[in-house]
This record gives structure tokens, sequence and C-alpha cells, in this order.
């Protein structure tokens, strides 16, 4: 492709495409496929079954989609920054179950318990990204082994017990007032009964994505991850910003480990392990590129958004636990597969 | 020409086109069995094209290659040819044994097993006894020689060295000669690309110079001189803007530099190097690969550890170089960034108050006057500021990486190979860009390895040959490029007596 070409072929788009250039046609066009596949998969499961139709469906799959689109946002920072990390789901029910130790056992008030849970995920954070920043052990090892290490520090605080606070175990007492509010964070409102969490979530969104899209952190992030060697050339805080994003990560799995077990309300020592790779498959769909550099946070709600609504779909269509997990394998590879195709397409077209 | 070698390797005509980009123009050349041919050319010239098509790694757009008479495509017969480069391309978690019989045809599904004549290949290279040593853990001189190795054990009849001593001791460097003039001396042909003009002289028989992708001149016997290929490089190249440079803004001697070095060390590499720029000033660092005059230049820009004292505006040490310093590497893939447009890699490395305000939030409006103001001032050709940056030209993903620098408002500007696979019409941009940076009052440092760059580019040059600085030579006093060139070589030569002289 001969670099003088692409004025011209840009100008042929006419010129509310050419000042918002290719870079920004690229996502729009993935976030645009993206919804229009929501959509298109609504439609297919309305015309098997028209009960689907139906807006208490539309919000329980809000709801579900939302604690992982909260970690997928974490998970989106360090994908960009062009790392990875693994343990954000063990994280996720670290939070739940210290947090239940610390409150129904251990007597911390609420209040004080939920900020503390919120430094636990910082320093996990922590933890993780000054491993792979100061010694430099490659993301994949660091997250792995802190993963197995937050598992068993779960199953440790709990005693591998499960918490419920709404039946404390024998000889402890539940503030009323402390179980309201704690149960209060991701009650259901309204007509529809949608869950405050779905609000959470949408709150976090918009805060990160500022965060990534609209200040120079997220400007600096996405140019280190889409070139390291660069970015330490010309002196921009590279490790910083890839601590950074760890401890965001770390924080964001303990919110939503937090905020789902406001809404189950019972815990145990396994939860969220389960959800590591589905987060994964979420950025990925969402257009993320796990060599660093690339990713919004529109394209990971949409990833989210799009496995929640197969996952409940297909499991009121009732074939059984493995047609869910084989649509998971088959949307995450077929996402990103129809993505470089189309990329391909274009290039050649103009070229 | 159509009489063609009844023994060796014939290029007639040889011409490759990449796009409008003609790296090769009708070459003529004779690689004869037994002699050790040098080429020398400069950056961008044609040599790696020629070193990629006669491996078999390129095909001509147009010409024929014969080999003893008959007509050949190396890209088939790709066996017969050995590339030994720099860095080796071998693998480096397998021995050194491995790596001899990796790939090797005809060993079906079973694991090659190391025959007599791969061990005796191996003893005769010295290098029998590190055998079952991975890879890794061997000396680059090691990994050059399983290089070899390999391929005198494939039967290669023609072996190609790049560069292949610019990371090597004097001693190892005398031993893979003495290799080098084995292998002709056993009937091979033997091609030797460099651009250690001694090594030409020395080693080669004769030596081709490559201009322009075409062979300008074919040096040998009493002619062959290192200041004659000097001349041979540089004579009626294409001068842009030297005449620019030579009268460019006034400098007054008077006044304080605007950096300073002195006792600067960098253990084993150079030491004891006092060196300065005035402002207005455009100071050249001349030296092949491993003098030490690319590590001088990335030292200044904090990048090696150094001892001695640096001092730049009036302040001392890191503090100095951060505040003061931009450095644009040698490789565009080290300064730019392709997952940004043209205007992101303009202004990447900016931060605040330039670019974002209160809370960190960017003020979009404000990068997209910068940046559209930066594309204008550094002549950046692109359609918009919204363009991936892959879609530039290579000069002027270049100016990019420049003025993505220069956008720091540095006092002093550190760059490498400043004009490295640039076209013509973009380098003289490029020296334009750098002119109108010094002469507000900064000072760039460029370590270049082109005598026709400083000329160009340079008011001042340094000969940097075995971590040592040679007393500069003023631009403006040269009329002609090739005397430069001459005093140039003649000063690295004495630079070079000067350190053995000094080690004895």
């Amino acid at each position: 492709m001969a670099p003088t070409d692409t004025p011209q072929t840009t100008a042929t788009h006419g010129p509310g495409i050419r000042a918002a250039g290719r870079a920004t046609v690229d996502v729009a066009l993935r976030v645009g496929g993206l919804f229009a596949a929501v959509i298109v998969v609504a439609i297919i499961f309305i015309i098997i079954n028209p009960a689907f139709a139906n807006p208490n469906l539309a919000v329980s799959v809000l709801r579900s989609m939302s604690s992982v689109a909260i970690m997928a946002m974490g998970l989106t920072l360090v994908i960009v920054v062009g790392e990875i990390d693994l343990s954000f789901g063990a994280m996720y029910g670290l939070a739940a179950n210290s947090l239940a130790v610390m409150w129904i056992v251990g007597g911390v008030p609420v209040y004080l318990a939920i900020p503390l849970v919120l430094c636990i995920g910082a320093v996990v954070g922590l933890f993780n990204g000054v491993l792979v920043t100061s010694i430099k052990i490659p993301s994949f090892i660091v997250t792995l082994g802190s993963y197995n290490l937050l598992y068993g520090l779960s199953l440790w605080v709990t005693n591998s017990g499960t918490f419920n606070p709404v039946y404390p175990p024998p000889g402890s007492t539940m503030d009323q007032g402390q179980l309201d509010f704690f149960i209060g964070l991701t009650q259901n409102i309204g007509a529809y009964r949608l869950s405050i969490e779905v609000f959470w979530m949408i709150g976090i969104a918009i805060v990160v994505g500022f965060l990534l899209h609209r200040t120079l952190f997220g400007f600096r992030l996405t140019a280190i991850g889409g070139n390291p060697t660069a970015g330490q050339l010309a002196r921009l805080p590279v490790k910083r910003y890839k601590i950074l994003a760890f401890v965001l990560c770390g924080v964001l799995a303990s919110i939503a480990g937090m905020l789902d077990f406001s809404f189950i309300q019972t815990t145990q020592p396994d939860i969220g392990l389960s959800q590591t790779f589905p987060v994964f498959a979420a950025v990925i769909i969402g257009g993320a590129s796990l060599t660093g550099g690339k990713g919004t946070i529109i394209g990971t709600l949409g990833g989210a958004l799009l496995l929640a609504e197969l996952q409940i779909g297909l499991a009121l269509l009732s074939p059984g636990p493995h047609v869910q997990q084989i649509f998971l394998g088959a949307v995450t590879i077929g996402a990103v597969a129809l993505d470089l195709f189309l990329t391909r397409i274009r290039k050649s077209r103009a070229a | 020409m159509t009489d063609v070698l009844e023994k060796g390797i014939s290029l007639r005509g040889v011409t490759k086109t990449y796009g409008s980009t003609v790296a090769l123009a009708q070459l003529d050349l004779d690689l004869r069995p037994g002699e050790v041919l040098g080429v020398a050319g400069p950056n961008g010239a044609g040599k790696s094209t020629l070193v990629r098509m006669i491996a078999g790694e390129e095909r001509p757009t147009l010409g024929t290659l014969t080999f003893d008479g008959r007509p050949w495509s190396p890209s088939v017969e790709w066996q017969a040819v050995a590339v030994v480069h720099q860095e080796p391309q071998l693998f480096p978690n397998l021995t050194v044994a491995e790596n001899v019989m990796v790939g090797r045809e005809a060993s079906g599904t079973r694991r090659p097993k190391l025959g007599a004549a791969d061990a005796a290949v191996m003893e005769a290279l010295g290098i029998g006894d590190l055998r079952n040593r991975a890879l890794e853990d061997c000396s680059l001189a090691t990994q050059q020689r399983t290089e070899i190795a390999r391929a005198v054990a494939r039967a290669a009849r023609v072996f190609l060295f790049d560069e292949p001593n610019s990371a090597l001791t004097a001693k190892e460097s005398d031993e893979l000669f003495r290799e080098i003039h084995q292998l002709a001396d056993s009937g091979r042909i033997v091609v030797l690309i460099t651009h250690r003009l001694e090594d030409l002289v020395e080693q080669c028989k004769r030596v081709a110079v490559v201009r322009d992708g075409r062979v300008r001149t074919i040096l040998e016997g009493e002619a062959l001189t290192e200041e004659g290929l000097a001349r041979q490089l540089v004579v009626d190249a294409t001068v842009t803007v030297a005449t620019d440079t030579a009268s460019g803004a006034t400098r007054d001697p008077n006044a304080p530099p605007v950096f300073a070095t002195r006792g600067w060390t960098l253990p084993g590499v150079f030491s004891d190097i006092t060196l300065h720029g005035a402002p207005n000033e455009i100071v050249a660092l001349m030296g092949v690969e491993g003098s030490g005059a690319r590590e001088l230049l990335r030292s200044l820009a904090g990048l090696e550890g150094c001892g001695g004292a640096l001092t730049i505006n009036g302040v001392a040490g890191t503090e100095a170089i951060d505040r003061f310093t931009a450095y644009v590497p040698a490789t565009r893939q080290f300064s730019l960034y392709s997952n940004y447009t043209v205007g992101e890699n303009l202004l990447v490395r900016l931060g605040r108050p330039e670019i974002a305000g209160a809370a960190f939030a960017l003020r979009k409006r404000q990068m997209k006057t910068l940046a559209e103001d930066a594309v204008k001032r550094f002549m950046v050709k692109t359609g918009s500021i919204t363009q991936p940056i892959r879609s530039l030209s290579g000069g002027n993903q270049q100016k990019v990486a420049i003025a993505q620098a220069l956008n720091c408002s540095p006092k002093l500007l550190l760059l490498e190979e400043p004009t490295r696979g640039v076209d013509i019409h973009s380098k003289s941009e490029i020296y334009r860009l750098l002119e109108t940076f010094a002469a507000e009052g900064n000072s760039v440092v460029m370590f270049c390895t082109e005598v026709l760059e400083i000329y160009e580019a340079a008011h001042r040059v340094h000969v940097v040959s075995e971590g040592r600085l040679s007393p500069p030579l003023a631009i403006a006093d040269y009329d002609h490029v090739e005397q430069l060139a001459t005093d140039i070589t003649r000063l690295e030569g004495e630079q070079r007596g000067g350190a053995v002289a000094a080690a004895e």
C-alpha cells in the first residue's frame, strides 16, 4: 500500500469520516458491529421463543453482566497497557469473603469493612504491578501465582466456610441498619425491579471510560501499551502507569466481589474463580488486543452485554449447560476472527 | 554485458524496485571463487537489498543471475548461500551442535545425528569443545562460528558476511578474518559487507562501491586505500543543503555552552570524554559500530550509566538530562506508536499543562491545534492528523519522530542517525528542521555513520574510535565533501594508531 494513497481513500468517504480519521472509524465499526450483534441475537431468541420479548429479561441480563463488566473494565486497563491479569477472579472472591469474615464474624462495621476491602484490592494490584515492573516477572506468571495465592487466602480466612449476613452463624448478631445498607447497595428498584448494581456498573463505566479515553493517564497508558520501548525512551512513567493499571484492576475486582455479595447475599471460598475466562472473553470480544495499546470501555461493555445475553437466553432455552460453554468459546474466537477478516478486507480495498 | 563468469556468480542488470523506490538499478557484479570481495556503500545505497537478493530472500524485478555460467535462482537454491550477520540468526535455546544440524533435510522424522563430517567442521572452527553448550551461553564470536559451521556443514558455496565484526573484540575479529580467508582459499565465494574501511582495505582483494543502487567502481591493487574508498563513497553525491548550513546562524564563540561534559566515562566503552555544544550548534559524532560513538550519544540522554560530570544549561546531572534533553532513537520503531494517529504521535511526549488540564483531563481542542501546528511547522506530509502513523512514508514518519522530541522544547536534542532510510527530499527537510531548532539558541548532537550527512547537517564533527574523541573538524572549512571524507578517515586512522600506542 503506497502511503500517498491514503489521503485520497479517506477523502472519498466524505468530510465527516475524514475528520474522524481511520483509527476512530475502526473503533466505531467494531463497537457498532458488536451492538448490532447484540440486537440480532436478541431477535433470534425472540423468534425462537416470543415470550423472550420481556423487559424483565432485559433487566436480568443487565444485572448479570454488571459484575463481569466491572471486572472486565479493570482488565481492559491492564490489557491496554500491554500486560495480563489472571488474578482478578480470585480477588473478587477474596473481597466478598474477607468482607464477610470481617463484618459477620469479626463484627467490624460494614462502613469500615468496605473501604478496608478496597484497600486489599489496591494492595493486591500493587503487589502484581511491582513484581511485574520491578522484578520483571512476566505478568502472566505473577498473576497466575497471585490467583492461587488469593484463593488460598480466601480458604484460610473463611476456614472453608460459607457466609450469609441474613443468617449469621450462631453467636453473631447483625446490626439491622448495616444489613439494610449493605443489601440496599444492589436492591431492585422501579417497576421493572432493576438492580442498583446496574447503576454502579454505569457509574464506573463513566469514570473508567473518562480515565481511559479523556485523560492524560489514559493517553499515556495506551501509548505505553502500543510501544513500551518508545515510552521508556520518551521518559513516560512506564512503571508507575503499569502499576496503576494493576491497582485499578484489583480495586474494581473487589468492588465487583462486594456488589455481587450484596446482591446474592451468600459467599463461599471459590466464588469468582469461574469468572476469570468470561471476563477475558468480554474484553477480547470488545476489541482489546492482547498485544496492548488497543481497547475501549464501550467495547468491553458490549462484550459483557453480548455474553450475558447469550448466557441467559441459552439458559432459558435450557438445552443444558454445555451449550453455554460451547457458545462462549465460539463467540470469543468468532469475534476476533471476524474482526481480523474485516480489517484485512478493508485494508486491501484501501490499497 | 553478456559475458558471464565460467566459475562464480555474475549479476547482470539486476534491478529491484519497491513501489516507486528503486533499491537496485541495473547492477552488474561478479563474485569469483577464491577471493574475498568487499562491498562498501552509504546507508540506503542498496547493499542490504543486494545481500538479500544473493541470499534468495528477494527476487530481482529485472536482470539475471548466473552461477558457473548457468542461470541461477537463489530463492530456489538458497542452500548454496550463507549469510553471517552481525547478530547471528540462530536458535539460542539449542546447543551449538544442534544448531549446526537443525533444518537438515532428509533426516526424516528422526532426530538428526551429529556425523563425523559435522564434528570435523566444528573442530576446524575451534568450537568442537563447545558443541554441547547452549548457544545463548556462548560468546558472539562462537555464535558466528556456529553460523559458519552450519553453512559449511550443508556445503554452502557462497558466504556473505554482513558487518560481521562490529561487536567483536580486536582479537576475535582477527580470528574471524582468518576463517574468512580460509573459506576463500578453499574455493568458496566470500563477500564482506562492512562500514569499516580499514577492514575492506586489509581483507579484500577487490572492493565494489555501491551507490544509488549500482556498482559505481571497483577498487583493487594500488587504488584500494582507505582514503580512496572514503572519497568514492561520497563522490558526486547530491549535496542538498550544504550551502544553507555553512552560512547558518552566527555562533558566538564566547557564549556559554549549552552542555558540557568533564571526565565523562562509560567503563569499557569510552573514558574521560570532554565534549561541549555551543548555542546554535550542531555537533556530529562519527564512528563505526563498536567505536563508542553511539553509546556516547545515548549516555547524554541518560540511557547509559556514566561516571563524570555533565551540565546542561547550568544544571548538573540527571535532573539536567530529564529537563533539557530529548532523544530520538535510530529506528522509528522505538519512537513511534503504531496504535496511534499522526497527531497523537506528535503529542505523546507532552503532559500538563500542554495537553491536559485540571484532573488530568485531556484538552482535546488544544491537542488538535497543537498537532495541526506541528504538522505545518515540521513539514509532515499527511492528509490529516487523524491518519494512522503507518500510512506515512518513511521520511515523514521520521519527521514525526523528530517533531515528537522537539515538541517537548529541549535545549539539547540528541539524534541517532537522523536520516537513515529516508528519501532525499525528506532528508533535506529534516536537516532544515535541525538547523531551525539549533538557531533558536539550542544545541544538537547527532551520531552519524555517513560523511555526507555530517557535511550537510553538522557544524562540527568529532571522530570516535576505540572510545576516544578526536579533535574537532569544522565543517565550514570544507568546500568539498570528498576532502572532509579524507580528513575524517585520516583522523580515524590516527586515533587507532594512538590507541594502539597507548595500549602498548
